[in-house]
C-alpha cells in the first residue's frame, strides 16, 4: 500500500466542477420502466446479433442477442417478459439503431451463470467476455478483447479520476461499494497477471482516497484536480510516468486501464453470476428538478429516469447524455440507457453558455489548452476547407475529443466538431486508399 | 414531451464564459489609464483626438457591413469591441497639433483597408492600430513638425520641446546631448513631448498589469520586448547602462509592447515563437533607433507581423507522446 501523488501533464484546463449538485446522494435503483428499449449496438465494434424473436418470453439475464465477431459483446435481457417488437429506431442521438423491445411482465426471479469453479485467467476473461462487459469509462470498447493482451503487461490502472464536471456516480461507487471494487480489481489482475495495481483518484474526493487507503496491494495515486486527467494517456502519465506513444495504444508501454465501474461489473459477474444489465449513472444539471445518483437497467427510457428525478422544471435547454464535455447532446427523449451510460444532464441556458461562433482571432487558447498538445485551430481551418491531408499533418488523428480546446476559446468556434469530422474524414480517405 | 426536438451541437456541452468581446472590454478598461492621463497632460484637444478616432472606428466598420448587406441588428449583435481598441490605439499614438481629420484617415484606413478587406476580426495580416499610425505619420507628419509640450511641466524643470523623440538626440552619435529630463518624467510623462497616448508610461504599464491578471496577455512577451529592447541599445552603446532606462520609457515602446504587440491576431501561436518574436521585435526596435535616430516602434511590429506566418509554420509544439517515438525510432 502506498499514497503517492500524482503528475500534473502540460496543459489541459480547469473547468468548474459542479459536482456538488448530487455529490452527496447515495445511489437509488429507478424501478423497472413498463417497455425496456435494448440497442444492439451498445459499445464499440459490429453490433450484436439478436437471437430472440417476436412474441419469445424471456428472462431477466436471458442471453437475447449474440456478439458479433472478436470486438462485439453479448446482450442480456434486463427485465422478465414478452419481446414485443425487434425494429430499427431514430434514437436521442441521431442514429438509426435496431432494438430489441421488451414488455417487462414486472415478475420477480432472474437467470443467473453458473457458478465458476476454477479461478484461471482464461476462465475468468471468459466469463467476462459471455456476461457482455464493455469498459464502461464511455468508448465502450468489450473488456474481455483489453484483457487479452498481445504482451505481457505491468500495470493495471484503475481510473477513479472521474473529470467530467456533474458526474458523481464513479465517486459513489467507490465510497458506497469499495469491497466490490476491490474483488474486480483483484478478478482483473489474476485475469491478467499483474501484481501492481494502481488506483487513480483525483483530489477533490477525499473520501474515496480513503476508502481505498486500506488495501496493502493497490498503490493509490491522488490526482490534481485538472481537465481531462480520466482520459487513458494522461492517466498514464499521470500515475506512471509513461508516455503512450502517439498512435499506440496502453498496452504498448505495458499499462491496462479500466474504470471503476467495469471492475463493479466484473465482480458481480464472476462472483455473483450476473450477466451485465444494470448501470450506474448520475441524474444532474439544474434544469432537472432532483438530481440523483442511480442505478438502472439497460434499455430504460430517459423520460422515465427523468420522472424518478422529480421531472422537470422548464429551465432545461439541453439534454446531453454523458459528461458535459464528451457527452453527446440529445435531439430528443427518445433516447434509453445504454451499457455505457454514466449521466444524464438537462442543461440550462446559463449552464451551456451557447453563442453563435465568431471569426478565429488566432489567441492561441486552445493551443495552450490541448493536452495532445495539437494546434486546434489548425485544424479546424483545414478541415473546414477540406484539407484534410494537411489536417492529419497537423495532428487531427491524435485529437482524444476532450474538449479542452472549444471549452475556453473565446469566439466560441466548434472547434471539437470539426477536427472529429476531419478524422472521420481521414478514416474514410485512408481506407478508400488502401 | 419525448419528441419535441432539443438543442443538438457537439461536445463540449459547457463553455467558458469567456468571449471574443469581452476580451476586447477588458482592454478598452486597460488602455483608460493611458486615455485618462493623455486628456489630463494634453487638455481638450486630446480628447477631440481621441473621439474622433474611436468614433470614425466603430462607424467605418458599421458602414463596411452594411455595405456588405448585413442587417444593422446583426451588425450590433455580433460587434465584438476590435475596432473601439483599434479607434483608441490609433488616436492615442498620434499628437495633438495634428489636424483634426487626421485620426479619421487613420482610423477609416486601419479598419476598411487593413481589417475588413481582408475578412473582419481576426484576419487581419497586421495591426490595424499600428498601420493606422503609420499611415497618419506619413501622411502628416511633415505638416505638424515637432511634437506638443504637455500642459504639466517636468518634475525636474526641463522640457524636451525638439526632435521627435528623448531618445533622437541620447543616440545622435557625433553630439549626444543628454536629457534635462529625469527617468522620472519618462515614467509619468510629465515635461515630456509626444502623442496622446504614449507618454505617461506609468498609465500603461497599469494597464498591461490589469491585463496580465485577467490572463488576457502573458506579462512575460511585453517584458521581453522592453529588456531586449534596453539591453541591446545599452550593448550598441558600449555597455552604458545609463542608456538602459531611457531607452525603455521613451518613445512608443511601451504602448507598442503592451497593447499593439500583443495582439492575439498578429502574434505566433506557440509559446517559441511567441519569445522568438518578441526577442527579435526587440532587436528590431533598438537597431533602427540605433540608425535612424526616429520612433521605430509601430515599423518594427508591422515588420514582424509579416514574419508570424512564418514563425507560425516553422514552430510547431511536439504532440503529447511524439518525443517518444523518435526515440524508438532511433533504438531500432
Amino acid at each position: 500500500m502506498s499514497i503517492k501523488k500524482g503528475k500534473k501533464f502540460p496543459y489541459g484546463i480547469h473547468v468548474k466542477d459542479m459536482k456538488d449538485l448530487c455529490r452527496d446522494k447515495p445511489i437509488e435503483q429507478v424501478p423497472a420502466s413498463d417497455l425496456v428499449y435494448i440497442s444492439m449496438s451498445l459499445h464499440i465494434g459490429a453490433p450484436s446479433v439478436p437471437i430472440v424473436n417476436v412474441g419469445d418470453k424471456v428472462k431477466k439475464g436471458q442471453l437475447i442477442a449474440k456478439e458479433n465477431g472478436p470486438v462485439s459483446a453479448n446482450v442480456y435481457s434486463s427485465v422478465n417478459g414478452e419481446v414485443v417488437s425487434i425494429e430499427d429506431i431514430n434514437n436521442g442521438l441521431g442514429l438509426r439503431q435496431k432494438y430489441v423491445i421488451i414488455k417487462n411482465d414486472k415478475t420477480d426471479g432472474e437467470l443467473l451463470f453458473d457458478q465458476m469453479t476454477e479461478f484461471s485467467p482464461s476462465a475468468l476473461v471468459e466469463r467476462i467476455r459471455l456476461a457482455g462487459i464493455v469498459g464502461l469509462g464511455g468508448a465502450g470498447f468489450p473488456t474481455a478483447v483489453k484483457l487479452t493482451p498481445k504482451n505481457p503487461l505491468e500495470f493495471l490502472i484503475i481510473n477513479g479520476a472521474e473529470c467530467e464536471p456533474y458526474l458523481n456516480c464513479d465517486f459513489r461507487l467507490m465510497i458506497e461499494r469499495t469491497d466490490d471494487i476491490y474483488k474486480g480489481i483483484k478478478y482483473t489482475a489474476k485475469a491478467l497477471g499483474i501484481n501492481k495495481i494502481v488506483i487513480g483518484i483525483e483530489a477533490n474526493k477525499p473520501e474515496a482516497i480513503k476508502a481505498f487507503e486500506k488495501y496493502d496491494d493497490i498503490d493509490v495515486v491522488i490526482l490534481k484536480k485538472q481537465y481531462p486527467m480520466g482520459s487513458e494517456k494522461h492517466l498514464i502519465y499521470c500515475t506512471t510516468g509513461r508516455k503512450v506513444p502517439t498512435g499506440k495504444m496502453p498496452f504498448d508501454v505495458g499499462c491496462c486501464v479500466h474504470n471503476v465501474k467495469t471492475m463493479i461489473a466484473c465482480y458481480e459477474a464472476i462472483e455473483l453470476n450476473k450477466p451485465f444489465t444494470e448501470v450506474y449513472m448520475t441524474v444532474s444539471g439544474k434544469g432537472v428538478n432532483n438530481q440523483k445518483n442511480i442505478k438502472t437497467l439497460i434499455g430504460t427510457p430517459y423520460q422515465d429516469i427523468l420522472d424518478f428525478c422529480g421531472g422537470l422544471n422548464g429551465l432545461a435547454v439541453k439534454f446531453v447524455a454523458g459528461g458535459p464535455m464528451m457527452g453527446k447532446a440529445l435531439l430528443n427523449l427518445n433516447h434509453y440507457t445504454r451499457k455505457t451510460a454514466s449521466g444524464l444532464l438537462a442543461l440550462t441556458a446559463e449552464e451551456t453558455n451557447a453563442t453563435q461562433p465568431s471569426n478565429c482571432i488566432n489567441c492561441a487558447v486552445c493551443a495552450k489548452n490541448c493536452p495532445m498538445r495539437l494546434m486546434p485551430m489548425y485544424i479546424e481551418s483545414y478541415a473546414l476547407s477540406g484539407n484534410f491531408e494537411m489536417a492529419e499533418k497537423y495532428g487531427a488523428m491524435n485529437c482524444i475529443e476532450c474538449g479542452s480546446c472549444a471549452f475556453n476559446c473565446p469566439a466560441k468556434r466548434s472547434l471539437v466538431q470539426s477536427i472529429s469530422f476531419a478524422k472521420a474524414k481521414i478514416k474514410e480517405m485512408k481506407q478508400n486508399g488502401r | 414531451m419525448a419528441d419535441r426536438l432539443l438543442k443538438f451541437s457537439s461536445s463540449p456541452h459547457v463553455k467558458s464564459p469567456k468571449t471574443t468581446r469581452q476580451i476586447m472590454i477588458h482592454v478598452c478598461i486597460a488602455l483608460m489609464p493611458a486615455v485618462i492621463m493623455g486628456i489630463v497632460l494634453f487638455g481638450g484637444m486630446a480628447a477631440l483626438i481621441l473621439s474622433l478616432s474611436l468614433v470614425s472606428a466603430v462607424a467605418s466598420e458599421f458602414v463596411y457591413l452594411l455595405i456588405c448587406k448585413k442587417s444593422f441588428r446583426q451588425i450590433a449583435r455580433e460587434f465584438d469591441f476590435t475596432s473601439c481598441v483599434t479607434g483608441l490605439l490609433v488616436g492615442m499614438s498620434i499628437g495633438v497639433n495634428y489636424p483634426w481629420y487626421a485620426p479619421i484617415f487613420g482610423s477609416v484606413f486601419a479598419i476598411i483597408v487593413v481589417k475588413m478587406i481582408f475578412g473582419g476580426t481576426g484576419k487581419n495580416l497586421v495591426n490595424p492600430a499600428v498601420t493606422g499610425r503609420i499611415f497618419i505619420f506619413m501622411s502628416f507628419q511633415a505638416m505638424v513638425g515637432a511634437w506638443v509640450i504637455p500642459n504639466i511641466n517636468s518634475i525636474t524643470g526641463g522640457q524636451i520641446n525638439s526632435g521627435a523623440t528623448i531618445l533622437g538626440g541620447l543616440l545622435d552619435a557625433k553630439n549626444p546631448t543628454f536629457p534635462t529630463l529625469s527617468n522620472w518624467d519618462l515614467l509619468l510623462g510629465t515635461g515630456l513631448a509626444g502623442c496622446i497616448g504614449e507618454t505617461c508610461k506609468l498609465a500603461l504599464i497599469l494597464g498591461g498589469i490589469y491585463l496580465a491578471v485577467l490572463g488576457i496577455i502573458n506579462i512575460g512577451y511585453p517584458v521581453i520586448y522592453v529588456a531586449v529592447t534596453g539591453l541591446f541599445t545599452v550593448a550598441l552603446n558600449g555597455f552604458n547602462f545609463g542608456y538602459f532606462l531611457p531607452a525603455i520609457l521613451s518613445g512608443g515602446l511601451m504602448l507598442g509592447a503592451i497593447f499593439m504587440a500583443t495582439d492575439y491576431t498578429t502574434t505566433p501561436n506557440t509559446t517559441l515563437g511567441n519569445i522568438i518574436y518578441f526577442v527579435m521585435l526587440g532587436l528590431i526596435t533598438a537597431g533602427l533607433r540605433q540608425a535612424t535616430h526616429m520612433e521605430v516602434v509601430s515599423f518594427a511590429i508591422l515588420f514582424m507581423n509579416l514574419f508570424v506566418p512564418l514563425i507560425d509554420k516553422f514552430v510547431l509544439p511536439n504532440p503529447f507522446g511524439y518525443k517518444k517515438i523518435k526515440k524508438a525510432k532511433g533504438a531500432k
